[in-house]
């Protein structure tokens, strides 16, 4: 696989606080990558730095093998985008002016508009499906309303890969499928690199092409979520008995939790003949 | 002007040589009628007063055509209302730049300590017998200090706005203890004469002041251009602004430095006319409905609005003058506060 975006002996800490000791990571062009990991184990510190959101104390993030932090910030503004986990709202901004600014890395101000910009907003609020929603102001949306709003402004920027931090959190189970089928052709019609934290871990088996399990700042396991997720992988990472089954609807590994003191209530039906608990 | 896809939001593109701005058309509305009234408001402040000039001789006097009233008109009025507008102006551009930095509708150059420190400086020279021009330097030189104060003590932070708007509280509050310390231990009339200053008024003042305040603003004009499209950026989160290319940091020092520099030359010109950097920006939001103060608006209702405060303090109370400071809060507030009420009104 050609890695796209990686990371080299990368040391991030907060204050006194090393988060990532030493971390070395490739990341595959071209894929749906997803990770996951327990509270606290730095998967979102990972995608800051790789987002340049934060800096480095060492190391480096290589995208398509330069390091990030000699390229201006403007140039990696093209080609790698970013969806932070809570963006503020500007007050009272419009859908079309927000996914706008997406083109800012492309614009200068005595040219601050060109018939590309035109098609790239266009075609982001298109595909993010909030065309209709051009000319209402974002601070009256919907959760998920706001977040394809959110991801469109990522799109219009017209970049290589997107990086998106815990994009599915706060939104109901539709709106959550919904901005995950949304990264999903993204990678799949349009080719492009998407990275997504994500917390539940069966939408992580479902739609990744590649997994990245963490724990305590380090990456636990890689690779296609199909070979890699299994209930050793969750008790090691996550610390909880569970039981993999495949998806009933798409094959995929499905991560149920096995029966714990605390949720000690037997069940009405039996376990389904054939599921075994990780710990036999 | 051609129109374009719903990605221009209504804008219209003006293309002028290699310049490219997408445009609304309701601020070039606002803006235009904003000239017409300030010409106007003008014509009117060298009208009115002792003698009465009619608004044609007025206007006779300005094409230089050698009229009686050349004396009343061109020497005794025009250089006040041209420093009133050029002040208004400078308070209007000054006021949108530190609003937009603080992303707090309420702040002003008295919130970030420009004008206390200018006030201090001033009241320190009024009240130790310096010659009097060097009042205006010294007040210039101590705004500019005190911000760059606030700017030290926010920079930890990367000038964030709420730590940005404390550090200025703070700085404002010690400076303004500091002002009434040299105050009270200053003789009584040295006292008021400080006291007057720091109310602000364009009383006995013109071209010098006038000249002041319209360098600076010359002097920031390319500056002033790059910030009216910097600013559309200041409401996005940093993590947003990184991600799609900006330096928002740098940008926020560049904007505020900006605002600070128009603050502190106009406030050392005219005293703390405080009120028209807090209301213009925000009347002009509302005038022509954005999500942030627009600059070019904002600095003309500014000119108006302090226009129109010192022809009202000039003449209301005739022969009594009230300093401009005062006036600008009487007739600014309510108006802020009209359409407070009628925004909500639309809103719900």
């Amino acid at each position: 696989m050609t890695a796209m975006l990686s990371t080299r002996d990368l040391v991030v800490g907060y204050e006194t606080r090393t988060v990532l000791d030493g971390l070395d990571l490739d990341l595959p062009a071209d894929a749906f990558t997803v990770i996951v990991g327990p509270n606290a184990c730095g998967k979102s510190t990972l995608l800051r730095t790789m987002a340049r959101l934060l800096t480095p104390r060492r190391g480096a993030v290589l995208l398509d093998g330069t390091a990030i932090r000699d390229l201006p910030t403007r140039e990696v503004a093209r080609r790698l985008g970013v969806l932070p986990q809570s963006p503020l709202v500007p007050e009272g901004i419009t859908v079309a002016d927000l996914v706008g600014r997406g083109r800012q890395p492309y614009q200068r101000w005595w040219r601050q508009w060109s018939a590309e910009d035109g098609r790239a907003v266009d075609e982001a609020m298109a595909m993010a499906d909030v065309a209709e929603l051009a000319d209402r102001p974002v601070d009256t949306l919907s959760g998920g309303q706001r977040q394809r709003v959110w991801i469109a402004m990522t799109l219009a920027q017209d970049t290589e890969a997107l990086l998106l931090d815990e994009p599915t959190t706060f939104l109901d189970l539709a709106h959550q499928v919904e901005v995950l089928d949304l990264l999903h052709r993204l990678r799949a019609e349009r080719g492009r690199t998407v990275v997504a934290v994500l917390h539940d871990l069966n939408q992580a088996a479902r739609y990744a092409d590649h997994l990245v399990a963490m724990r305590a700042g380090a990456v636990v396991a890689a690779g296609p979520p199909r070979e890699i997720l299994t209930a050793d992988l969750v008790r090691d990472v996550f610390g909880l008995d569970c039981v993999v089954v495949p998806c009933p609807v798409t094959g995929a590994p499905l991560v149920v939790p096995a029966l714990t003191h605390t949720s000690a209530a037997p069940a009405a039906t039996p376990a389904p003949a054939g599921a075994s608990v990780g710990d036999a | 002007m051609t129109a374009s896809s719903t990605a221009l939001a209504g804008r219209s593109l003006l293309r002028v040589g290699p310049l490219t701005v997408p445009m609304r058309r309701r601020p070039v509305l606002v803006a235009v009628t904003l000239v017409l009234l300030l010409a106007a408001a003008v014509v009117l402040s060298l009208s009115l007063g002792t003698p009465y000039v009619a608004p044609a001789d007025v206007l006779r006097a300005l094409s230089g055509a050698g009229t009686p009233y050349d004396l009343v008109v061109l020497d005794l009025r025009l250089p006040r209302a041209v420093l009133a507008a050029l002040a208004g102006a400078a308070f209007g551009v000054a006021g949108t730049l530190i609003q937009s930095v603080a992303r707090n509708p309420l702040a002003s150059p008295d919130v970030i300590g420009v004008t206390q420190g200018a006030g201090l400086a001033a009241t320190v020279a009024l009240t130790s017998g310096a010659a009097a021009v060097l009042v205006a330097p010294a007040a210039l030189v101590g705004g500019l200090v005190a911000a760059v104060l606030v700017f030290a003590l926010g920079a930890r932070h990367g000038l964030a706005a709420q730590r940005f708007v404390l550090a200025g509280v703070a700085v404002a509050f010690a400076l303004r203890a500091l002002t009434e310390v040299v105050m009270l231990s200053a003789d009584p009339i040295d006292g008021l004469r400080a006291q007057l200053w720091l109310i602000g008024t364009l009383a006995g003042k013109g071209w010098t002041e006038a000249a002041w305040i319209a360098g600076t603003l010359a002097a920031l004009l390319p500056v002033l251009l790059w910030a009216g499209w910097a600013l559309r950026s200041t409401a996005l989160d940093d993590d947003t602004a990184r991600g799609i290319g900006l330096r928002p940091v740098a940008r926020r020092v560049g904007l505020a430095a900006t605002g600070v520099l128009a603050a502190a030359t106009v406030t050392a010109q005219v005293g703390a006319v405080d009120f028209v950097a807090l209301v213009a920006p925000q009347v002009a939001r509302r005038l022509v409905r954005a999500e942030r103060p627009p600059l070019l608006c904002s600095a003309l209702l500014g000119a108006l609005l302090l226009v129109l405060a010192d022809l009202a303090g000039r003449r209301l109370f005739a022969p009594t003058q009230l300093p401009a400071g005062v006036l600008t809060a009487a007739i600014g507030g309510p108006y802020l506060i009209f359409l407070l009420l009628r925004t909500r009104g639309r809103r719900s």
